[in-house]
């Protein structure tokens, strides 16, 4: 074949396209030295990059080139370290702020119990003041005479209800509590709340109407922490109304 | 610098951009084969995502593209002593290797790595692209290129494409197409000419 006959196969000769006889060709002319075909071959590789270099450009992972530079022994600057410390750093700081929250939270509660329980107890001793206080109240005392006490008074009002004042009533002990029962007079203790006694003193107030006429005794025996539907005996407290 | 005067303000760019161009690959080349520790860096700097991007768009797979990006500068890392640092076109010998290393991949996964087929290392010698022109990757060339590729028929583009990147033989390509072998032939030579003579209009113009 003539050079000119090959000149339109360069590009697909340098790209390996070329079956091996026309291949073979170009070879030979190439191995003379033919500057024509020389120069058929410059110029085809330069077309083929310019069309090898249409592709879409993607842009490779970061890692390549430090993978590239380290295989061929260049030290390639790693920042790792910094992001590693930084994230740590950042985990430390969020677990003490967590920690500190946490602390913040358990203490706000703990306040805000004391607050509840503070508030609950000056509520409940205004209301035993009220009953006090007020002249439709009736007062009955109980265990006077008693060798082992407990002793207090019970109250009654009609609309305001029971309040009960006992000292040296030891504290009820675990999955324990005290009960107290309203008794009718002829009839059945009826319950009337539950409570417990700090181990010296206890008050319990039964908030509404109560009928004074009919109530016989109110008395207080120690039951299961739920409380029970009729009085386990005996009974340690027990003041006669009327 | 009379002739800068002479040549309209685009031109003259264009020109003075190759020029640096020129000039960068020629410095680089030559710390590459003093095997300058930078030098790689730069080279990837320069090469790394085009070569890249080539290597994806034939092995279409991210993981299998990184290792083949890193054979083929490695091939150039080990052979550019061969190269020509003053009139090389760098950026088109890059790009052969890297489009070799793909073509030799898919062949060897499709199993079309047959006793007759070219080996494609033989067609990336470094004295090849000394003579070579050395502004072959210049934007405006490329830009004219692809303008013209793009106004190829289907038909043309196609085996233009099965060719760069599928590196498939006229043969394989009129198997592929189911076309007889000298349709094949004609649509290639006709896609190529229309390129070749895209770019001669650039180095006329």
């Amino acid at each position: 074949m003539t050079c000119q006959e090959l000149e339109d196969l360069f590009e697909l000769y340098a790209l390996g396209a070329l079956e091996s006889a026309e291949k073979s060709e170009i070879d030979a002319h190439l191995a003379r030295g033919c500057d024509k075909c020389q120069h058929a071959l410059s110029a085809a590789l330069a077309l083929n990059a310019g069309v090898l270099s249409f592709v879409p450009a993607v842009k490779p992972r970061r890692r390549l080139k430090r993978r590239l530079l380290t295989s061929v022994g260049v030290h390639y600057p790693s920042w790792a370290w910094v992001w590693a410390v930084g994230a740590v750093s950042l985990l430390v700081v969020a677990a003490w702020l967590g920690f500190e929250e946490r602390g913040r939270t358990f203490e706000l509660a703990a306040a805000r119990r004391a607050l509840i329980d503070s508030n609950s107890e000056r509520d409940r001793l205004t209301q035993a003041l009220q009953f006090l206080s007020d002249p439709q109240t009736v007062p009955a005392s109980f265990g006077k005479g008693q060798t082992a006490p407990p002793r207090g008074y019970v109250f009654l009002h009609p609309q305001m209800g029971v309040l009960l004042i006992a000292s040296n009533l030891p504290a009820a002990g675990p999955g324990k509590t005290y009960e107290m029962w309203v008794i009718p007079k002829g009839g059945a203790p009826r319950p009337a709340g539950l409570f417990q006694s700090d181990g010296m003193r206890a008050l319990y107030i039964l908030n509404g109407p109560v009928d004074l006429s009919m109530i016989g005794t109110v008395a207080v025996t120690l039951e299961p922490a739920a409380g029970s539907a009729t009085p386990t005996m005996p009974i340690l407290i027990a003041a006669p109304i009327g | 610098m009379l002739l800068f005067k002479l040549l309209p303000v685009g031109l003259a760019f264009g020109i003075l951009q190759v020029m640096l161009r020129l000039a960068d690959d020629a410095d680089l080349v030559r710390r590459l084969k003093a095997h300058e520790p930078k030098a790689m860096n730069d080279l990837y700097d320069r090469y790394g995502r085009l070569t890249y991007s080539l290597i994806l768009r034939i092995v279409r797979n991210a993981s299998t593209a990184e290792d083949l990006v890193q054979e083929t500068f490695l091939r150039i890392w080990n052979r550019v002593q061969s190269f020509d640092a003053e009139r090389g076109a760098l950026g088109a010998w890059v790009l052969t290797v890297a489009r070799n290393r793909a073509i030799d991949y898919l062949r060897s996964t499709d199993g079309r790595m047959q006793a007759g087929a070219i080996e494609l290392d033989q067609l990336e010698r470094p004295g090849w692209f000394a003579k070579l022109d050395a502004a072959a990757l210049a934007m405006d060339r490329v830009r004219r290129l692809k303008s013209a590729f793009e106004k190829l028929t289907p038909a043309q583009r196609q085996v233009i494409e099965l060719a760069y990147y599928e590196g498939m033989s006229q043969t394989e390509m009129a198997e592929r197409l189911k076309q007889p072998l000298g349709t094949v032939k004609t649509w290639t030579r006709s896609a190529l000419k229309v390129l070749r003579d895209e770019l001669a209009q650039v180095a006329i113009a």
